[in-house]
């Protein structure tokens, strides 16, 4: 797609794979961040990776197994903390430590077995040997992740602000709640990949954290979160295969130096010294 | 007539009610009937943990009702309640906004029309305009653009009233709504409220303060225990005693 820009084959799909999954993470970490439910992101980056090695032990396609084990954990997330009467904060440290041990379980078993699998790639992203069809549906999810705010952003907004003062407006609170899941469970299954189960947590939640340090409304952080994530994640890609650095991690750092930056630079916790 | 002996413009009609949260083992509200007409200014009062927040979730349908049945304005509490819900205006208590949280005033008193709204509709001129409308008569319509975590407590209590005024409620619930208010708050929102109660709105307040009451008839609901142990309409002078004399 970018061909015309990039001659260079492999640093071209790198740079689509992470421009298209920064795009799709960061629109979703203005949900996440803003809601509150960072632990969710967290919690459904280790299903997708313990999904994935699930299906490679089973010799099945490992991106539909981490769709579908992220979407398990949607599925699960409100119920268990509702009918088991537990804190969501407690039902999603279960889930998290079940999926984690899950992952390490068949990925020690497989080595064990002499199946000569390398989790590097699951847990910390590979970005150089990508499927073109695999860049072709994170275009496709990046897509829909916005379609999707933009069709429902009055009710992902009021949601976002108060769930209750949402619900006591009439607004269907719980149905919009549910599709916001499994679009995060989608997104972080296709991304896992590139970036890496282990890293996937700072795509969903530090674009976010930057752009509420200069937006004073919730339409600027969901056009300026994106331009961050991808702005960060192309020059990621693109020096770390210049200098031979892991992209993934290299990307990580350089969010988290912006992420400080910005907490400095914050024209919203500046206090002003003006006398009129 | 009907159950009761309500005339036809009652707004809200509970029916030997029982509501229970998620979860717990008895009902908060026990065997509760009662009926509001429309304009009707109502006080609830009652000791803490009487269950006067829960009756105001019950009417609004945010709490399941267990047995009983409740009728408001005009429909039957069924299901997840949305619908009555975009009829009724509900003043939580309690909140507190960040100031990172990124929602401006107008932003916030939008979000009142979202419910009538339904999903895949855009707001239109019509909503915008009421979001101005109810802006103004809370007098926080210079504060349009500033992020509501900005505000004080006070203000942003008149930015969550004016949310409610926004979707043009035909029953206005209202959890403590003169707290965090200073004086000149107070009269102004006393003034406002009395006025809807005059344009045919239902006001239902939920108060441990009974000054700026309107000069008008006020029913008052006493609860203890879950139960409803006083229902009637006084003068507004008269609403202490008989808040106090009924709760000894």
């Amino acid at each position: 797609m970018l061909e015309f820009l990039i001659q260079n084959n492999i640093v071209c799909h790198a740079v689509e794979a992470m421009l298209f999954a920064s795009i799709a993470c960061s629109v979703l970490a203005v949900v996440i961040t803003q809601i509150n439910i960072s632990s969710i992101g967290f919690t459904m980056a280790h299903a997708a990776f313990a999904g994935a090695a699930v299906g490679i032990f089973f010799s099945i396609n490992a991106t539909l197994a981490a769709i579908l084990a992220g979407l398990i954990v949607a599925v699960l997330l409100g119920p268990l903390s509702e009918r088991a009467k537990i804190s969501p904060d407690t039902a999603l440290g279960v889930m998290f430590g079940m999926t984690m041990a899950i992952a390490i379980f068949f990925i020690a078993y497989m080595q064990s077995l002499g199946r000569g699998f390398d989790a590097s790639g699951l847990m910390f992203g590979d970005v150089v040997s990508l499927f073109r069809e695999e860049i072709y549906g994170l275009a496709v999810i990046s897509i829909v992740t916005i379609l999707f705010i933009i069709i429902f952003y009055k009710e992902i907004t009021a949601i976002i602000f108060n769930q209750k003062i949402a619900e006591a407006a009439g607004i269907r609170v719980r149905p919009v709640y549910y599709a916001m899941l499994f679009m995060i469970a989608l997104t972080v299954a296709l991304c896992i990949n590139i970036i890496g189960g282990l890293l996937l947590y700072v795509w969903l939640v530090t674009p976010a954290a930057i752009a509420v340090q200069f937006c004073n409304s919730i339409k600027q952080m969901f056009i300026v979160a994106p331009i961050i994530g991808a702005i960060v994640s192309v020059s990621g890609a693109l020096t770390g295969l210049e200098y031979g650095l892991p992209v993934s991690p290299l990307t990580a750092v350089l969010f988290s130096i912006l992420f400080a930056a910005a907490i400095i630079l914050s024209p919203r916790r500046r206090i002003s010294m003006r006398k009129e | 007539m009907s159950i009761h002996g309500q005339k036809d413009n009652a707004v809200v009609v509970l029916d030997h009610v029982f509501t229970a949260y998620e979860g717990a083992e008895h009902p908060t509200i026990r065997d509760l009937s009662l009926t509001i007409k429309q304009g009707e200014y109502v006080i609830i009062g009652g000791p803490n943990g009487a269950g006067k927040t829960t009756l105001l979730e019950t009417i609004n349908g945010m709490l399941p009702i267990t047995h009983g049945k409740a009728t408001i304005c005009g429909m039957a509490l069924a299901g997840d309640g949305v619908h009555v819900r975009q009829k009724v205006g509900y003043l939580i208590q309690n909140f507190a906004f960040s100031p990172l949280t990124p929602f401006t005033v107008r932003d916030v008193v939008m979000m009142g029309r979202y419910g009538g709204l339904g999903l895949f509709t855009r707001p239109g001129d019509a909503d915008y305009r009421a979001a101005e409308e109810a802006m103004k008569s809370l007098g926080v319509e210079d504060m349009a653009d500033i992020p509501i975590g900005q505000l004080s407590g006070g203000q942003q209590q008149k930015v969550l009233i004016a949310h409610n005024l926004a979707k043009n409620p035909r029953v206005l619930l209202l959890d403590e709504p003169f707290s965090n208010l200073d004086l000149f708050a107070r009269e102004r929102i006393s003034h406002l409220l009395e006025s809807l109660a005059k344009k045919g709105v239902t006001i239902i307040i939920v108060s441990h303060a009974f000054d700026d009451l309107p000069d008008r008839p006020i029913h008052i609901l006493v609860m203890k225990n879950g139960t409803l142990i006083h229902d009637t309409t006084c003068a507004p002078g008269d609403v202490e005693a008989q808040v106090r004399k009924s709760s000894a």
